[in-house]
């Protein structure tokens, strides 16, 4: 049943997969509490239910390899290169650290705390730095890899994109770009039924939002998003294909956002979403499913599987105590990190318009 | 100049080679310059600035873009996220509005908003201005439109010198620059000139140049319209005023200095450009000298710009809307005699 990429997982790869769910679930329902309890300020776009997407499609990258996350993809800076040690300071993915100090608005984010949430990046450890402009990073994300391709490099980008953003002019423009000249650039979709207020079917007119990639003769795959092991065997698919020169692919991870648009859309989002369908899409928890798979597949026992019931809870049911300690302690030293930062100077504000 | 004056053949380039040979010094100075447009490989651009340059660079690095304007920019920037240098080519300056946003929400914010982590060494270069009966999707000066975006560059070279040694200096910057060439004046017998190779071309941004030394009246200008100023010069004088031209040359950084050294002699203050006139670059440069020199003014500044209209297609409209020779001296005249 599992794919020849997902077939090939070990049993700690299982488990790490696992975990870095967790990590990224309990991401979102740590910041909603910190919120809650005052420490923290400004809006917070929820990946809740649709972290297989994530921690699926990074699993498989070199180091080397670009992303290019957007605003519900926060969890995925951290997450990059993350097999190479979660306090690896040289690993190619942001620190903990530096994630929540940007979400803090202090000094130790990497755009030091110039824009808001998710819009930063890091050359050196190659995430494009994005903006508010929904697939605006597309073309960069092609840019980048033309210029690894020119000097020799072998690396691929993968830019995440809500299916609600490839309605931009610009979504067309950069990937038929990236089609004409072989890019390895791997579009992700993160369909999650909604854009804000605006349900797919006032998007595109298509059933599989992947046959657009026939417009532009490249592959375009499907995968379900609850599925972790599902969204890495398309990944990898895709990876390899544009690895080996072959160019882009789009790959459409079928997924339901859970909450409002952002927290501050919440209450609305209970209304103008039917009851019914909001229950059906919370209803294949990505941790849910894992369980299931690892039980099946003999790398976790059906009572393992009880532990830690994060699962199918919202940030005001859920505990610390539903989450693996592990997850728990490295969250807990980027956000005391955070709140203890201080603010960077008012004067910073007239910097860096130009380089010196 | 003077020694190969008699020479019997002459080695005076026009504007549109002075450029061409930027791009091509710079293309073979820097291993790590990447050029990308529309029709500027196979074909050599529309008007041919980057004539042969793919068949002597290559595919990769002499770029045939889809009619992508926003991808073209985006992907450039990309490039220069991951160490290239970019020469992005629009094929007229007017149809830049389809990359507006990349241009000014991703490119120009890039250094500022990663605190200084990532410079964009990017020239978007293009044919604009009017004159030439180009109508009004092929005439614009819409440089007002980035010198209020932040982070941009803006320059407008007006001799073959210049858009040599300008182009050069703009592609050995770590900031995108825009850089406005004027398409009236790519084939201009008339302003060919000796153009020097190397780095010895080089003209620093930021620095205007003193077309004409005069006392009493200082005409700022830039592009197509500095020889408009001179030629309204002529007509001042013979009425007894003697104009001191200033060619801006680079718009943002603006060289104040230039200008309002300028001013103490004159007193009077002319600024002319072909832009619409609301919000235009010229009532910026008014605004900045009433502000710093408004004790050294005889005289209320004057601005002659394009009226707030589209550039129109057959000649007496465009005429009626641009600015010209007589439009200027009317105008210079006005302030001389206050
Ligand atoms: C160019 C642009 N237009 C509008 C917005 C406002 N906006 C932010 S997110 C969003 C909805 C995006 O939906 P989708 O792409 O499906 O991503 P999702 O939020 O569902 O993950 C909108 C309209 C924006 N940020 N950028
Ligand atoms: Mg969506």
């Amino acid at each position: 049943m599992l794919g020849p990429y997902s077939q090939k997982l070990t049993a700690d790869d299982h488990r790490e997969l696992l975990n870095q769910l967790y990590l990224a679930r309990y991401f979102d329902v740590r910041l909603i509490k910190e919120k809650k309890r005052g420490r923290l300020r400004g809006t917070l776009y929820s990946s809740h239910n649709q972290e297989a997407i994530l921690v699926g499609s990074l699993y498989g990258l070199k180091p080397n390899d670009w992303i290019s996350p957007i605003h519900r993809d926060m969890p995925a800076f951290f997450l990059k290169d993350f097999r190479n040690g979660w306090r690896n300071p040289g690993r190619m993915g942001m620190t903990i650290q530096e994630v929540c100090a940007q979400v803090w608005g202090k000094q130790g984010s990497p755009g030091r705390a110039r824009d808001n949430w998710s819009h930063i990046g890091s050359k050196a450890k190659h995430i494009i730095h994005s903006t508010s402009m929904l697939a605006g990073t597309i073309p960069a994300a092609a840019g980048v890899v033309y210029a690894d391709r020119l000097d020799g490099g072998d690396a691929v980008v993968l830019t995440y994109n809500g299916e609600g953003s490839t309605a931009q002019g610009v979504f067309h423009e950069a990937v038929n770009f990236a089609a004409v000249h072989r890019l390895p650039v791997v579009t992700i979709i993160e369909n999650n039924q909604w854009a804000y207020g605006t349900p797919t079917d006032m998007e595109y007119s298509l059933e599989d939002f992947a046959r657009r990639a026939d417009g532009y003769g490249i592959p375009g795959l499907i995968a379900d998003g609850q599925n972790v092991f599902d969204v890495y065997e398309k990944v990898m698919e895709a990876v390899d294909f544009a690895r080996s020169g072959k160019g882009p692919s789009i790959v459409e991870c079928k997924t339901f956002r859970a909450y409002g648009h952002g927290d501050h859309d919440d209450d609305r989002a209970a209304k103008y979403r039917p009851t019914d369908e909001v229950a059906q899409g919370r209803s294949r928890d990505p941790i849910a499913v894992m369980k299931r798979l690892m039980v099946a597949a003999g790398t976790m026992t059906a009572d393992q599987s009880k532990e830690h019931p994060a699962e199918g809870k919202g940030a005001a049911e859920v505990t610390d105590a539903d989450f693996p300690p592990v997850v728990v302690e490295y969250l807990t030293e980027g956000v005391e990190f955070a709140v203890n930062d201080t603010v960077p100077p008012g004067e910073e504000g007239g910097m860096w318009v130009f380089r010196e | 100049m003077a020694a190969t004056a008699e020479a019997p053949q002459s080695t005076k380039k026009n504007y549109l080679t002075a450029l061409k040979e930027a791009l091509y010094e710079e293309m073979a100075a820097n291993s790590d310059m990447v050029c990308i447009g529309e029709d500027i490989g196979i074909l050599g651009g529309a008007f041919g600035v980057t004539d042969g340059l793919q068949e002597k660079y290559g595919r990769e690095r002499v770029i045939d873009a889809p009619i992508s304007e926003a991808a073209i920019v985006g992907v450039a920037c990309g490039m220069c996220v991951n160490g290239k240098t970019t020469m992005v080519e629009m094929q007229f300056i007017d149809f830049i509005s389809c990359g507006f946003d990349q241009i000014v929400n991703f490119t120009a914010t890039y250094h500022y908003r990663t605190a200084g982590e990532v410079a964009i060494p990017m020239v978007i270069r293009g044919p604009a201005g009017g004159y030439g009966g180009g109508a009004l999707y092929h005439s614009q000066m819409n440089e007002a439109w980035f010198a209020n975006s932040p982070g941009l560059k803006i320059v407008c070279p007006s001799t073959p010198r210049d858009a040599k040694g300008l182009l050069k200096s703009a592609l050995r910057d770590p900031n995108p620059i825009l850089f406005y060439e004027m398409k009236e004046l790519y084939r201009q017998r008339a302003i060919e000139e000796e153009v020097p190779e190397g780095d010895a071309a080089l003209v620093p941004l930021g620095k205007a140049a003193v077309r004409q030394e005069g006392e009493d009246v200082t005409i700022v200008t830039y592009g197509t319209n500095v020889y408009m100023c001179l030629e309204a010069a002529k007509t001042l004088e013979a009425e007894g005023f003697r104009a001191e031209v200033i060619d801006i040359r680079s718009l943002v950084p603006l060289d104040e200095e230039t200008i309002l050294e300028s001013l103490k002699k004159t007193n009077r203050l002319v600024v002319v450009n072909e832009a619409p006139r609301t919000c235009g670059f010229a009532g910026e440069i008014l605004a900045r000298l009433a502000q710093e020199a408004f004790e050294y003014l005889d005289a209320p500044p004057v601005r002659v710009t394009r009226l707030d209209t589209p550039v129109p297609w057959v000649k007496p409209l465009e005429t009626f809307v641009l600015p010209s020779v007589d439009k200027i001296t009317e105008a210079a005249l006005r302030v001389c005699r206050y």
